[in-house]
Formats: C-alpha cells, structure tokens, sequence
C-alpha cells in the first residue's frame, strides 16, 4: 500500500510541475526575450516586424537564386540598376539616375552619385560590370544567369556609366535589369567566379543581413548607408522560416509572428478572417501567379481543335475561384495577368459565359462523338495540396456538361515533369507559373513560342512574327500591339487554357501596416512598406 | 562496423538515384527550357554513368568530403554544426522524459502485474510507441498550443531570442545560459517540452515494457526471496533489489533506442518546425538533393555506430558477465 501511494504521489507531483509550467506561460506570453528585455514574440515592439513564411532559401548570393524564396531578401539587401516601384509595372530608376537604349542593341546608365554598400565601399559602375560578368562566368546551376542570354557584353565606360551591349534587340532588357540576375554586389567583397557565403552578403539596399541561420531565420536592419527613396521604417526586420503551413498559421493566431506570408491555404485563410477577435487580419492585393491547362495538340482527342475549344466553353472560372480556393484567386482569360500592361480578355471575348450548348455545337460541328474521353494530369507535390481539388472540379465541371467522361491522375512532380515535358505522354495536364519580371513577353514567349516550354506541339507563324516584333521594340505600343496578337491566338487556337490568377495574400496582427501596398505584379515583398505600431 | 557504413551507403546513393528527378529539376524544372534544364544537369554530373558517380561519391565519403548541398549551398559539416545542436537538444531531452516516466511506471506495472494499474500502464506503453509522431505531435499542438494556449506549437525559441542570441556552442539552450539570458533559456524550455514529451513517449513505451518485464522477474528471483526471508521490507525489496537489477538491460536498449529516437526525429522536427537535422533530411529528400541526403545520412549512421560502441563499453564495465 505505501509503495502504491508513493507512486501515485509521484506522478501527482511530476503532473504538477508540467503544469505549473504550462500555466505560467499565460502570465509570460511572451515568453522571455533575453537581457536586453526585448520581447520574443512578434507583438509589443514597434522597432521590430517579424515575418513568418514557408518559403525557402537557396541562396543569398544573386548569383546561385533563381527562387522566390532566396529572391525576396535579395530585393530588399541589394540595389538593381531599375526596379519596379510599388504599384507600378514598369521599370525606373533605382541605382541608376536614367538609363536607355542609345540604340536597339545598346543600354546605357548612368549610376545616382555617391551610392554605397553597407560595407562602406563606394558602388560605382565596375561593381555593376562586375556582377553582370559573374553571374555569366559562374553560370550556377540553381542560378538565373540564363535570363542574361541577350547580352554580349558589359562596359565601365567610366566611373558613374556603364555599357550594355545586347546581341540582339531585346525590349524586355530594363525588365531583366529589374530581376536579382542584375542585383549589384561589391566586387571588393565578392568573388568573380565563386558564389559569396550567405551569412556574409553584403549590398546597397534598404536592409543589411545582420544574420542568417539557415532554414531558421534571417534577421535584417537598416542599411545606414542607404541613400535611396525606399528608405525603410522599421529599424529591424526579421524573417522566420516554417516547415508547415499549419505551424505558420498557428504563429500568427499566437503572436509569434507579425505578418504570415506564403504559404497559407485557402482553408486557413478563411478561418484567418473570422478572427479578428485574436487580433489578426487578412490583406490581399495583385499577384502574377497563374495557372493554366495545357494541351499536347499532336495527341488525341485534343489534337482537335473543337475538342480544345468545347473544354474551354464549359470551364467555370469564378466556380472554382469561389469552391475551391474561397475567392483568394480571381478568373484569368489570356495568360498575362490583368495587372500587366497590354492584358486582354480573349477567352472571355471569344467564349463567353459557361455554355454547354455552345461547346456541344463545337463538338457536332467537327462530328466528334460524345462523351470524348479525357485523361488529366496533376501533380501534388509543386502547387501545393489544393491541386487535387482544382482537377476535381475541373472534373466535375466538364462531367456536368454531359461531353466529356473525365479519368484525373497525379504523379509527383520529377517524374510528373518527364512525362508531360520530355516524353509527352500527356495530353491534357496543369500548370504553374510566378514571373521573372512583371512583363507580359514573360507570359507569352515561355508558353506560345514555338510549343513553348513544355513543348507542346504547337506552333504559330502569326504569334512568332508578334513575339518577335515585341521583343525588337521598346515602344510601348508596338509592344501592347504584338501582346494583343498572342493573346488573341491563345483563344483562337487554344493550346492552353489560362484558369486563375492568384492575390497575394498575408495574414497580419494588428497594428501591422503596409504590407498590402507591397502586393504588385513585381512580386517583391518590400520591407521597406511595412511598419508596426507598439501594442 | 565498416560494412554496416557500407551497405547503408549504397542503399541511400541507389534509391536517391532510383527516384526520379533530380535536385534542378525539382527546384526550376518549371522555369528552364529542356535544353537548358539538361545543360545544368550535365553541369553536376547527373548525366554521367551511374557506377562513376558511385565511385567517386565513395572516394569522397573516404576522405570525410561530404560535399555541398546544391539546393542551398550548404557544406554538411556546416548542417551538423548548424542543426545537430537542436537535434542533441530534442534527443536528449526526450530521453530523459522517458527515463523520467517510463522507469517510474515500469516499475509500478512490474511490482503490481496483472492488476488494473499494470493494465491501465501497458496500454499507455503501447500507445506511447505504436502512436506516430507526428499524430502525437499534431494533437498535442492542437490541444496545448491552438485550444489552451499554454505552449508554443513550434520552433525552438520565440524569433527575438533567437535573433539576439550569440553563437557560443551551437546549442541554443546552452548559449543563452552562457550570455545569462535566464528568461531566454525558460522559451527555449517551454519551446521544448511538446517536441520532447512527443518523441519521448516513443521511447517510453519500450523502457515501461522492458522494466516492467524485468521488475517481475527480478521479484521471483531466489535472491529476492532471500531477501524478504531475511526480513527485508517489501519497499526495500523492490527498489534496491528488483528495480536495480532490472536497470541493467535499459543500458543496453538505451543505445538500440538512439536509432528510433534519431527516426523520431525526423517526424518529431518536422511536425514542430524544430530546426534540426531531421527537418533538414526531409528537406533534401523532398528537393532530390543527393548530397544533403546522402550526407546526413551517413551522419545519422555514424552516430547509431558511435553510439552502440559506447554503450557496448559501459556494457562490460557495469557488467562483469559481459566480455568482448
């Protein structure tokens, strides 16, 4: 009997103390914050803004990331010689005090005076001639320097000038100059043929790396050396990394983090925004990801053009922005965002409302028996866990319409890749797609040039001669012109279906603010925009 | 020792290599044109024959060069410096609550066998071990963390912590009791108590069933008998006598047992964003990263060997029948 009331003593007492330590917690929910006595969760301190993401990194050196992960610190350690302005969509000047083609195959900048790293170092234009030519002799394989391709050369022609000679006209150029591939690095610090070590990344930008802990933490505070228009707000900024979006989610309701950004589900963002009771609220403005169907047009049935086109008829956009993503994405009816200049409507000027009579008439009219029979494709593993229910909806859309007998299947995405781009064994499969640049050639060359990169087996005289004449001018309205012709041809020829655009959506605490004047088509989260108020 | 390292080498490097993709495709696959994508492949040596790429990934792990990640630029010994601190940290502490509650209980279920608190205390065993971590780890945090609000549901420390601790040891813990930082060391405590009570009830099991079988057949053993003859009483017969010699055997499993903690691990870290080297294994498998995987895992192995030695060594010493 003592034995057994020892025992259940024990076990009181070591229940106890696990709650005595728990419970305490309710009184310190903050949870320490070390000698300095600064808080440790994100609430409370306005000199601080911690940002909570499932993204990862691969690399802080611009020349080894070609990841939005890695890319949204770089934009805001790093100067670019233009970039997008908040809101905008089209190139300025950043580094650089103006810049322009002298002629079509001829760039020339001339850099703002007085501009310096976080180091110290003066940047003058050998640092930009110098990050240019690295990221070409490094040529890393996780890295972006193919978007350099158009360039032969790169010229300090002296101190505050510097020289891009292109190959070829290419209008997208300044765009180019607005991605990481052309962030500007020091060449005192970084080394010409070998990628800088993350924790040790040095630039122009607002922020300066204090430290990195990889797949943990990155933690940034004001370049005192900055001299730009995007002087930042909040002295410190801190970015958190999550395995799982569930963890991130819980972040946010508990504090730990002030705004929770990428990625969030759609189930999660809607019960997000029913609690405003816990101090938190959901923000969105424009994004660029889009998602689109594709078709192999050499393989049947879809090697028809009416079966192509009577899928098209019966998809309901809106359905599935509403049912499966609860409206966090919008309709999208050519493949270059609403947002971008020179979008057009044309699936929707050519197909109107959902009509399953319209696209039966497709299908007598070529003498196609129906149902036609169709197999999808779908991976789970790169668009995340709500392609499932896209696909299903998809199915069941298309069932409904009484034309089609749909069979969905999914591979992950290694192999899911061989099959539809290399081996083309799909016919009838989705896709994703985030910008280099917010440009609508960005949109159209990758996909409709030439069976695109996915090689699809189409192929267009009109929509090559447009992208050509787009890529050659840097006129705006030449180029809107050949961007309409493209688009135009995605709904006449229908070799992909463009299904959604997605917002860019954060979830933020209270007395967070900013952060939806961040979300553009340039997809760069601004540290510089967002500030907190004390709580 | 050394065709254990060997097999389990070959196993990893066939089955990264059986697996489709690779680490280029998995992260720009969607971004690069064919011609492109395979220009990079070709960079890394993806496409040269397999048997070359096995002899040399051989010849490397030889000479201790485990290379660096591709898909983050990371040296492995960087990672293990990096991580295993958070992984040591989540390991030992989720043994000492095994050791904490499982010799306790064990010891009850084996003093009272076949009554309703050894049944209730088995149950709790099996539970314990048959539940997977990550169900474990995910009730908990909906219980502790999302419902209460008592605890943290992830990471090893609130982000300000984390961002003004300096690095000493690589052990988080450690370091913000070197700087003195006591309020820091009590969020990295209650950071840690779900991940470790959720990876120690997986060990905990295996030490109730083991001393509960032990305690029994310690208690019908002549020298208990002897004992209690002599008039010993009952307590005393079970803590120095039955408990004590039932403790030799959790030695031995205490170093099986590094194999399932450092598995537990990997689900454990992953389920609460801990920062190990576990959530860094299931990053790299996911991302096709052969060296990363390959890497780790041959850490992984070398611990378990390391580890299985020493326990083999105070084997012999705290028993003298044991003889190598």
């Amino acid at each position: 009997m003592r034995a057994q009331r020892m025992a259940v003593f024990g076990c009181t007492a070591l229940l106890a103390l696990g709650a005595a330590a728990c419970g305490s917690s309710n009184d310190d929910k903050s949870g320490g914050g070390g000698s300095s006595g600064t808080p440790s969760a994100g609430g409370g301190n306005a000199d601080t803004v911690i940002l909570g993401t499932t993204d990862k990194v691969v690399s802080l050196d611009p020349a080894g990331a070609y990841d939005l992960g890695s890319q949204q610190l770089i934009g805001n350690m790093y100067q670019n010689l233009l970039s997008v302005p908040a809101g905008g969509n089209k190139p300025e000047p950043d580094a650089a005090e103006s810049c322009d083609f002298t002629d079509p195959k001829t760039y020339v900048c001339k850099l703002k005076p007085d501009l310096k790293f976080s180091s110290g170092d003066p940047l003058t234009s050998e640092d930009v001639k110098f990050s240019l030519d690295r990221q070409l002799k490094i040529a890393d394989p996780s890295g972006p320097s193919s978007l350099l391709a158009s360039m032969k050369s790169v010229d300090a022609t002296d101190p505050q000038t510097v020289t891009m000679h292109l190959k070829k006209a290419d209008g997208t150029w300044p765009f180019i100059l607005t991605h990481t591939v052309a962030a500007i690095v020091p060449s005192k610090i970084y080394p010409a043929d070998a990628k800088q070590p993350d924790d040790k990344a040095v630039g122009s930008g607002p922020y300066k790396l204090d430290k990195y802990t990889p797949n943990q933490q990155a933690v940034f505070s004001l370049n005192p050396n900055y001299t730009g228009a995007n002087k930042g707000q909040t002295p410190n900024f801190i970015v958190q990394y999550f395995e799982q979006p569930s963890a991130l989610k819980l972040a946010i309701e508990q504090g730990d983090v002030d705004v929770a950004y990428r990625s969030l589900s759609p189930t999660d963002l809607e019960a997000l925004k029913n609690e405003s009771d816990k101090g938190v609220k959901v923000v969105d403005g424009a994004g660029t990801e889009i998602r689109y169907i594709v078709f192999n047009v050499k393989k049947k049935p879809v090697d028809q053009l009416a079966v192509r086109q009577a899928i098209a008829q019966v998809i309901d956009r809106q359905a599935i922005a509403t049912n499966v993503y609860k409206d966090t994405v919008t309709p999208l009816y050519s493949t270059v965002p609403a947002a971008l200049p020179g979008a057009t409507q044309p699936f929707k000027d050519v197909f109107g409302d959902p009509d399953p009579e319209k696209a039966k008439k497709f299908l007598e009219d070529a003498g196609i028996s129906t149902p036609v029979e169709l197999d999808g494709w779908y991976t789970p593993t790169h668009y995340g866990p709500v392609e499932v229910d896209l696909w299903n909806e998809l199915k069941r859309q298309l069932e409904a319409s009484g034309l089609f007998k749909v069979n969905i299947d999914s591979t992950e995405w290694d192999q899911y890749k061989d099959e539809a781009f290399a081996k083309h064994t799909y016919y009838f499969y989705g896709l994703g797609w985030f910008p280099d640049f917010p440009d609508g050639d960005n949109y159209l060359s990758p996909f409709m040039r030439d069976g695109g990169f996915f090689q699809n087996g189409y192929t267009s005289k009109r929509v090559n001669d447009a992208l050509d004449k787009e890529l050659e001018s840097s006129d705006e309205n030449d180029r809107t012109e050949a961007f309409k012709v493209v688009q135009q041809a995605e709904a006449d020829d229908v070799p992909l279906i463009p299904l959604w655009e997605g917002k860019q959506i954060a979830a933020v605490r209270d007395g967070v603010e900013g952060v939806e004047n961040t979300f553009d088509p340039a997809f760069q989260f601004r540290f510089w925009l967002v500030t907190k108020k004390e709580s | 020792m050394i065709p254990m390292i060997w097999v389990l080498l070959t196993v990893v490097f066939l089955m990264m290599r059986v697996a489709p993709g690779d680490p280029i495709s998995a992260t720009l696959g969607g971004k690069l044109s064919p011609d492109e994508l395979a220009r990079r492949q070709a960079a890394l040596g993806f496409d040269r024959p397999i048997l070359l790429q096995y002899v040399d990934y051989l010849w490397d792990v030889v000479r201790f060069r485990f290379g660096t990640t591709i898909t983050d630029n990371q040296t492995i010994g960087s990672i293990i410096i990096e991580n295993g601190g958070a992984t040591l940290t989540l390991t030992v502490a989720a043994l000492i609550f095994a050791l904490i509650l499982g010799l306790p209980l064990g010891l009850i279920a084996g003093r009272f066998r076949e009554t309703v608190p050894d049944a209730a205390i088995r149950v709790f065993a099996i539970l314990g071990y048959a539940a997977p971590p990550f169900f474990v780890g995910l009730l908990a945090q909906l219980l502790f963390a999302k419902n209460l609000d008592w605890l943290p549901a992830s990471k090893m420390a609130s982000p300000i912590v984390q961002a003004t601790a300096v690095e000493h040891t690589h052990i988080l813990m450690l370091d913000l009791a070197i700087e003195g930082n006591w309020d820091g060391v009590w969020d990295v405590f209650r950071h840690l108590i779900l991940p470790a009570t959720t990876l120690g009830l997986l060990v905990m099991g295996v030490f109730i069933r083991l001393v509960r079988v032990n305690v029994g057949q310690a208690l019908g053993g002549d020298f208990v008998e002897a004992a209690r003859a002599r008039g010993v009483p009952e307590r005393r017969v079970v803590s120095r006598h039955a408990f004590r010699n039932a403790l030799v055997p959790v030695v031995t499993v205490m170093g099986l047992q590094a194999a399932l903690l450092l598995g537990g691990a990997v689900l454990t870290e992953q389920t609460f964003s801990w920062p190990g080297l576990g959530s860094r294994l299931l990053q790299y498998l996911n991302n096709r990263d052969y060296i990363g995987v390959q890497g780790l895992i041959t850490f992984f192995a070398l611990v378990v060997v390391v580890i299985s030695l020493i326990i083999d060594i105070v084997n012999a010493l705290i028993d003298p029948r044991v003889r190598y």
